[in-house]
């Protein structure tokens, strides 16, 4: 993974949609297709108080995670993102967790 | 008329029957105010994700009402005011929940669709079945060739 990103030259072809296969180069790097979770499990709901669910999306630090790591789709983490927000406002989520 | 959404957190040091009667204060107020309360939910003591007026947990409480905007106000003074209540949240859900149902129900068409088409193509189910073991050998193959 960081040595396909590490390669000059794709970087200027292929600014994004990393999610595919890349062909080319001298290896061949086989990503697996990301999925949003959301599509898949048709989970229609994301509410701020369902913190199960809004954990997985949340990084050690209490970071967002990007789409581009989670696969989330862009209506789903829109929804995701206000979602978590609300929850840090009730402190459900930390806004920024200390360890 | 909207329906919203009150969530808020009880210190956790209040006496429990403090605390209901609180929130049994609150349910009456708003219903004299012209609400009308759908859900009330006390989860209990919870831990807070952060430290809030050197707190660490609270009780969290849930109190779910369909009434005017007014009402909000009124209601978002009194928790201010309150010497109990550490912090508030205000959710407008009508619209979520009107979204949600259309999306219920897109679901609950597409699903019954395929319900009507199912039983046509379960009947040849079987010969199909014959047909994935007859075809299975070939399958590996296939890779090789590519």
């Amino acid at each position: 993974m960081a040595e396909s990103k590490g390669r000059p030259g794709s970087a200027g072809q292929r600014p994004t949609g990393g999610d595919k296969a890349v062909i080319g180069g001298r290896k061949q790097y086989f990503r697996r297709k990301k999925v949003c979770r959301f599509c898949v499990e048709k989970i229609d709901d994301i509410n701020y108080k369902d913190i199960k669910l809004l954990h997985g999306f949340v990084a050690e630090r209490g970071k967002i995670v990007p789409r581009r790591i989670s696969g989330v789709c862009a209506p789903h983490q829109r929804r995701l993102t206000d979602a978590i927000k609300k929850a840090r406002n009730i402190a459900l989520l930390p806004f920024a967790s200390s360890f | 008329m909207r329906i919203y959404e009150e969530l808020f957190i009880i210190k956790p040091d209040t006496p429990e029957e403090e605390a209901d009667q609180y929130v049994e204060q609150l349910q009456t107020q708003l219903t004299t105010a012209g609400a009308t309360i759908d859900k009330v939910e006390k989860w209990g003591k919870r831990r807070l994700a952060y430290r809030i007026d050197k707190y660490r947990e609270g009780f969290y409480v849930l109190l779910q009402f369909t009434g005017d905007a007014n009402l909000v106000k009124e209601l978002e003074r009194r928790l201010r005011v309150a010497d109990m209540v550490l912090k508030f949240i205000t959710v407008r859900i009508d619209e979520t929940l009107k979204r949600l149902e259309k999306r219920k129900k897109v679901r609950d068409k597409r699903s019954a669709k395929r319900a009507s088409t199912a039983p046509p193509a379960g009947a040849p189910a079987q010969p199909s079945l014959e047909k994935q073991m007859t075809e299975t050998p070939a399958m590996p193959g296939l890779p090789k060739e590519a």
